[in-house]
């Protein structure tokens, strides 16, 4: 199913003087829960800026939400909602007040803005902490009531960089289960910027990996996931044979004991897998598909991309 | 408890208790309040039913849509000055510090003396001290350019106190995201915060003198004859307060936006202007040479003042220096402040 695209740009390029921050970026983000990944120095708060419309582009184009990034600024920023990694709360101001001012910063009357600042703060769940002082407030209730003031005119992207910065489990887990409610019950979009692999993979269905300002890697988890796709197989006997004999028919073979994980090449690897088995006489007593994690995905990606990025379309080609 | 019973019930289950009071119980600390809900009017032993566990979610995350109209650009910056303003009268706006509304409010009475005594002696018909206090050229521009205690102890200190964190609070609190990241452009941002402290000033400086005129002419029953002949010199005055409130805006705001806490900016606004006039006074008195006044921000908007109103000058080079000296200095503060402002960060600081 195609759904809509929430932002797209196509050679979207940002150079502040020789340095290039973003270099030709195309990228295509679907509504839903997408986690933007890159070590530091990648170019996410550049390519946050750049989709806000705040900073010039220096070549390529963009839209979000329709709207062009170049000359749309302000519709794009009225209809999204960003909750900044930093401190972005006046500490002397109750957290309703906050709210409500940051509502009608973005254009609301400022009763309905106080009527949606509890609602807001409500959903995040500080309803009973409303009215207390901002420096009163822990980090992860700063950060809900970040969130609250991105929500407070229901948005249709939600931009949340780096949302779980700083906090404990169980603020941690609140604040992702808000995001991942917002996305399936709110029906609204959530970019959400993180150096955490198991926040994104918990809350979004799509990443974009930026790498040295290029495009490292987009789409689908569960799809970029087969970069790094292994079948894992329990041995029983000739277990340095059937590793030799796997190696022998260029399969790629990593050993720790009686358990092995070989390289996915396709569907027949597993009767190659067989095959060999049955060749050298071991007895396989369990095969199942190992599924890597989103780190593992992630290291394996840096691995390949080395210190000289070329594209998606050429990680995926290496592999496969 | 065994193992089969734990699995059934991963806590232990609170025991519903039920205890009983008697006219005789002892009210203590701990019994007062089930006492005290269960009190009868008859000596009959009341009991109270302690809640057992709670049970069932208490909070349940509901996303709420909204779809309401977003107001235009002007609304936006409405809500800027409204913050700002409104801050130091109400809660729920920016947060002004005590010492802050407290110094505003001495100083709104403290202009106001001049109205208090013209009006005390002209009603007590006491002429020649009505005379001194009462409205005219040098009366009016003394209420807005006198140097002591107005534009030492008054309208500097509101100003340094007003701009102190106006900027550089965002810069060290991350709040400029707050805007940045909304349809706010740096100009409204920049141009909202400007206006917000000119208006506090402009209306205790502006305020106060035309309380003074307009109290002196209802009061005392002046004639339209007085009022023509004195209105162009309060159009002037009013002129001139507008242009202090400015140029002190100006200064303290640029010196806010360069800064990441109150003070820097606070205590810079009141060292450049009491500096910068004390060495001029310095020079003048040594060498005679009251041209280095242009340097004075106070001096210079002074000159101009003397001129607009038409009191006697009291510096020797012309007017005009003057008055090019506060457009210079009114202009590299607004040009170090729109620099500073477009500097601000939204995805870090």
């Amino acid at each position: 199913m195609v759904r809509d695209l929430v932002i797209e740009s196509t050679a979207l390029t940002k150079a502040y003087g020789p340095h290039v921050a973003l270099d030709s970026l195309d990228i295509k983000i679907e509504q839903g829960s997408t986690g933007l990944l890159g070590p530091n120095g990648a170019g996410k708060s550049t390519f946050l800026k750049t989709i806000l419309g705040l900073i010039q582009l220096t070549s390529g184009e963009g839209k979000v939400l329709g709207y062009d990034i170049r000359t749309q600024g302000d519709q794009i920023r009225q209809r999204i909602g960003y909750m900044p990694e930093y401190d972005a709360l006046n500490p002397g101001m109750e957290a309703i007040h906050q709210v409500r001012y940051s509502g009608e910063l973005i254009g609301m009357n400022p009763n309905i803005a106080l009527q949606r600042a509890h609602q807001a703060l409500e959903y995040v769940g500080l309803g009973e902490q409303r009215y207390r002082q901002v420096s009163t407030f822990s980090t992860g209730m700063k950060q809900a009531t970040k969130l609250a003031c991105a929500l407070i005119h229901d948005p249709q992207l939600i931009i949340a960089d780096e949302p779980s910065n700083g906090l404990d489990a169980q603020a941690r887990n609140f604040m992702l289960t808000t995001l991942d409610t917002t996305v399936k019950q709110g029906q609204r979009s959530v970019l959400m910027a993180s150096h955490l692999m198991d926040d994104v993979e918990r809350v979004c269905d799509n990443i974009v990996l930026l790498h040295k300002g290029k495009l490292a890697a987009q789409g689908k988890i569960e799809d970029l996931k087969a970069i790094d796709r292994e079948v894992e197989i329990h041995v029983w006997g000739s277990a340095s044979k059937m590793e030799e004999t796997l190696s022998d028919r260029g399969m790629k073979v990593r050993r720790e004991g009686r358990v092995m994980r070989i390289g996915h090449t396709g569907e027949e690897t597993y009767n190659q897998i067989l095959e060999a088995a049955a060749d050298v006489g071991t007895q396989v007593r369990r095969m199942h598909d190992h599924e890597a994690s989103l780190e593992d995905l992630f290291l394996v990606i840096m691995e390949r991309l080395g210190h000289d990025v070329k594209s998606s379309d050429d990680l995926l080609r290496d592999i496969v | 408890m065994t193992d089969e019973e734990s699995l059934e019930t991963p806590f232990d289950p609170v025991v519903s208790k039920e205890e009983s009071f008697g006219a005789e119980t002892p009210v203590t600390g701990k019994t007062k309040m089930q006492a005290a809900w269960s009190a009868d009017s008859d000596d009959s032993n009341s009991t109270a039913q302690v809640a057992s566990m709670s049970q069932g979610q208490i909070f349940q995350q509901i996303y709420q849509p909204w779809e309401g109209t977003l107001n235009p650009r002007w609304m936006r910056n409405w809500a800027i000055l409204r913050h700002h303003v409104l801050g130091i009268f109400r809660k729920g706006h920016r947060p002004w510090n005590i010492p802050t509304k407290l110094f505003i409010f001495f100083v709104i009475i403290a202009s106001m003396t001049d109205v208090a005594l013209a009006l005390l002696f002209g009603m007590i018909g006491e002429a020649s001290l009505y005379d001194i206090w009462g409205v005219n050229r040098d009366n009016m521009y003394g209420h807005v350019m006198g140097f002591f205690p107005r534009n030492i102890l008054y309208y500097p200190i509101v100003a340094a106190l007003l701009v102190g964190g106006m900027i550089s609070e965002d810069r060290a609190h991350g709040t400029s995201a707050m805007y940045f990241s909304r349809p706010i452009n740096r100009f409204d941002y920049a141009s909202m915060k400007f206006l917000s402290v000119a208006l506090i000033l402009f209306f205790i400086i502006d305020g106060t003198l035309a309380l003074y005129y307009f109290a002196d002419i209802l009061v005392m029953g002046k004639g339209w004859a007085w009022i023509i002949d004195t209105f162009p010199m309060f159009i002037a005055t009013f002129l001139c307060g507008i242009i202090l409130s400015f140029t002190y805006t100006a200064i303290g705001l640029s010196l806010s936006s360069i800064s990441r806490g109150r003070f820097f900016p606070a205590i810079g606004l009141v060292a450049i202007l009491m500096g910068t006039r004390a060495m001029a006074s310095i020079i003048d008195a040594l060498f005679d040479k009251s041209v280095l006044y242009v340097i004075s921000p106070y001096d210079a908007v002074a000159h101009v003042c003397q001129a607009l109103i038409g009191t006697e000058m009291t510096y020797d080079h012309p007017w005009v220096w003057s008055l090019i000296s506060v457009i210079v200095i009114n202009g590299l503060a607004i040009y170090l402040l729109a620099n500073r402002v477009s500097s601000l960060e939204v995805t870090r600081e």
